[in-house]
């Protein structure tokens, strides 16, 4: 089956696909979407046991990637290498995705990921997630990246309960994951799909994630062609609604952020060193050495 | 001294004559008020003749009427008073009135007037953190943020003299959505002149009317200018993933598209087929914003199709925001596409009075460079809204309203002209 364990696709290395050039001649969406486009519905089975687990260390690592997250000054280039092969990888195969949540908040303001960002959040349609399930599920996609020796590889891996069509499969709201195998950092890739009972009210447009989330297909398409880390990137056509209705009306206007403020001459978060005066500063707690009395103890 | 005293009596006769009490005969006396006065200086009920005093019938209800305190008494006599009640009236239906317009009139445009200050002062800006416009604004593949109209097509600067016509007009025309026939009834009435005039559109010239192909070929057989709307948006960018996925012709694949599913998705796809290449481009090349550049009367001219937003740059202005707003935040400044909100127009208006206030009586040159006017389209709910720094020209031709054109002339005359329009919407 195409849901092998990820512990096994590690040792099966060689058998995976590789390099960027080499998927355009793989099967694209297109040329396979009527084995896979078809109408979906109803819930699709039961809820299933938690498939992506996350590290021990930190959740948005993978534990079977990393054992210790990466440093501050590390993990913001890894992400946008992370997001820039996803995209174009995405493209090669055909498969229509766009930046949600977070991410798209942080397209918002300078079309880059937020400095104190560790996760990504990328969405799919349901066609495109049966089609990523049946032709690519684990496979590794290797790129050679600028200054990075020996480049990284990239897994695709399909959450096999992507099947499962309700908010009740609460252990699974996450589709697929694009993992980093060096650093262990991923992007959460979320399919969104028809929602049946909304439209049986009479809500045509209807749709829902797993995770709870609820759109309407007016605010999500068409989608528009934008830049996210220089490279191409697909925007939900109402992204000020969606944005505002996910994050409220400062989310997009108020400067300061995390530690970090906006500035708007070089269009860069920059972290703020000096503190509020009316913040409490931290002080250096004096830690003891010494042991204390046994009777103390 | 005297002559007071006369006239006090002479108004209380005239009020007990106003009355109409018919059994005390003094009418005729009016016409000689002073002789009046000397027969009539006790209460009248005294000068009664008949047996309303003597007879112990009428004054039966004289020992109950002790019992009750004198200023009752007096209290009651003033309520029972006709005159009384005539002002109670009067001052009851006056003070309700006063409330009435307090409340729902008055009130409302303090709170209005201090809630659209509040929200200007630059105080308030780090309250909340910041105000729309400061984020580095996206760009979208194939969409045009802003273009500059050639200045030769302006109206000139001086009023037309006294029985001449105007040299040059900008003939504005708001949300036409395929109209074909009801624009050209338009520039029928406006006896638009190609030589002479220049057409300006405020965005969505297509979707829901009969002929939106006919009303692009009509726009650009007069070179006319445009804007984009939202409806051009959807379409053109449905046409654009035709054209990635290659099925501009090919309908096989339609059931594999995405967001397809409510009718106004399948129309959209419909006529981003119907157009042609040419239409399409002369489309994508309608800007986002429009900057017509400087009229006498109305400063900095801007088109677009949703609204602006004040003291934001025009390359600062955020593209979905420009075609789909109508109302605003007026904590954030942010803009918003839905309609419960404090409108833009509104904020708009007062942010240019505030800013240019100081300046208009002292130099009115200087007002009229520095204010910006939008005209816009759109909000088809407000219908034709034309105020000082904002006029919006959508009076919804397709769902049986009117198509408006908003004429501008020499020394920046203004004239609004519209013709009605079928209902094709059958709503």
């Amino acid at each position: 089956m195409w849901f092998s364990t990820p512990r096994l696709l590690v040792g099966l290395y060689g058998l995976s696909l590789a390099a960027v050039g080499s998927s355009a001649a793989d099967v694209d969406f297109m040329s396979v979407r009527p084995t896979v486009a078809k109408e979906y519905s109803g819930k699709g089975g039961e809820p299933g046991p938690k498939y992506f687990k996350e590290s021990d260390f930190h959740y948005h690592y993978d534990g079977r990637f990393a054992d210790k997250p990466l440093s501050e000054d590390e993990t913001v280039p890894h992400l946008s290498e992370l997001i820039r092969t996803y995209l174009s990888t995405m493209e090669d195969l055909g498969a229509e995705t766009w930046i949600m949540h977070g991410t798209l908040l942080a397209w918002w303001w300078n079309q880059k990921i937020f400095p104190w960002d560790n996760d990504l959040d990328v969405q799919i349609s349901e066609p495109t997630i049966h089609f990523l399930a049946d032709y690519y599920n684990m496979t590794e996609h290797h790129f050679e990246i600028p200054g990075v020796e020996g480049g990284r590889t990239y897994l695709l891996e399909i959450n096999p309960n992507y099947v499962i069509r309700s908010t009740d499969d609460k252990l699974n709201v996450i589709d697929a994951r694009w993992i980093d195998t060096s650093s262990g950092l991923f992007i959460d890739i979320t399919a969104v799909r028809k929602d049946d009972e909304r439209r049986e009210r009479g809500d045509p447009g209807a749709l829902m994630c797993k995770d709870g989330h609820r759109f309407d297909e007016t605010e999500i398409f068409p989608l528009r062609n934008s830049y996210f880390e220089d490279v191409s990137v697909k925007i939900p056509f109402e992204y000020v609604r969606l944005l505002k209705k996910e994050y409220g009306s400062k989310s997009m206007t108020a400067t300061t952020f995390q530690g970090h403020h906006f500035n708007d001459v070089t269009e860069v978060w920059d972290k703020q060193r000096k503190r509020q005066f009316w913040r409490r500063q931290p002080v250096d707690v004096p830690v003891r050495t010494t042991p204390l009395g046994p009777l103390l103890r | 001294m005297a002559s007071t005293h006369q006239y006090h009596h002479d108004t209380e006769s005239l009020d007990y004559s106003s009355d109409g009490s018919d059994d005390v005969p003094f009418l005729p006396n009016a016409i000689n008020p002073s002789r009046r006065v000397k027969r009539y200086t006790r209460p009248l009920i005294e000068y009664v003749r008949n047996e309303w005093q003597s007879n112990t019938k009428y004054s039966g209800s004289s020992p109950d009427r002790s019992e009750i305190p004198g200023w009752v008494q007096m209290v009651m006599s003033i309520i029972t008073a006709p005159r009384f009640r005539r002002y109670a009236i009067i001052y009851t239906t006056l003070f309700i009135s006063c409330l009435l317009g307090w409340e729902f009139v008055l009130s409302p445009r303090l709170k209005e007037h201090s809630e659209l200050t509040k929200s200007l002062d630059p105080n308030s800006k780090e309250k909340v953190g910041g105000w729309y416009g400061t984020n580095a604004l996206p760009s979208f593949e194939g969409v045009i943020q802003l273009k500059n109209l050639d200045p030769s097509l302006l109206p000139a600067r001086e009023a037309p003299g006294p029985g001449k016509d105007s040299s040059r007009r900008l003939i504005v025309v708001g949300d036409v959505h395929g109209c074909r026939i009801e624009l050209e009834r338009l520039l029928d009435e406006v006896t638009f002149n190609n030589k002479t005039d220049h057409l300006i559109f405020t965005g969505d010239l297509i979707s829901k009317g009969p002929d939106s192909p006919g009303v692009v070929d009509l726009a650009r057989k007069y070179s006319a200018s445009c804007v984009r709307g939202n409806h051009e948006d959807r379409v053109l960018l449905v046409r654009q993933e035709l054209a990635e996925v290659d099925a501009m012709t090919d309908t096989s694949g339609d059931e594999f598209m995405d967001g397809l599913s409510t009718s106004g998705a399948q129309k959209d796809l419909k006529l981003a087929r119907k157009l042609t290449d040419e239409q399409a481009e002369w489309l994508d090349a309608c800007p986002v914003i429009l900057n017509v550049g400087h009229i006498p009367t109305m400063g900095q001219v801007a088109v677009v199709h949703g609204g602006l937003v004040p003291g934001v740059d025009y390359d600062k202005q955020d593209p979905f925001s420009v075609m789909n707003m109508l109302t605003i935040d007026l904590d954030t400044h942010l803009p918003s596409s839905s309609r419960d909100g404090k409108k833009w127009t509104k904020f708009f208006n007062a942010h240019q009075s505030v800013a240019y206030k100081s300046t208009k009586h002292a130099d009115s040159q200087a007002t009229d460079t520095q204010a910006t006017t939008v005209i816009y389209g759109h909000d088809s709910k407000s219908s034709l809204s034309i105020k000082t720094y904002t006029k919006g020209l959508d009076s919804s031709c397709v769902k049986g309203g009117k198509l408006t054109a908003f004429v501008i002339t020499d020394g920046g005359e203004q004239q609004v002209i519209q013709v009605r329009c079928d209902n094709y919407l059958g709503e």
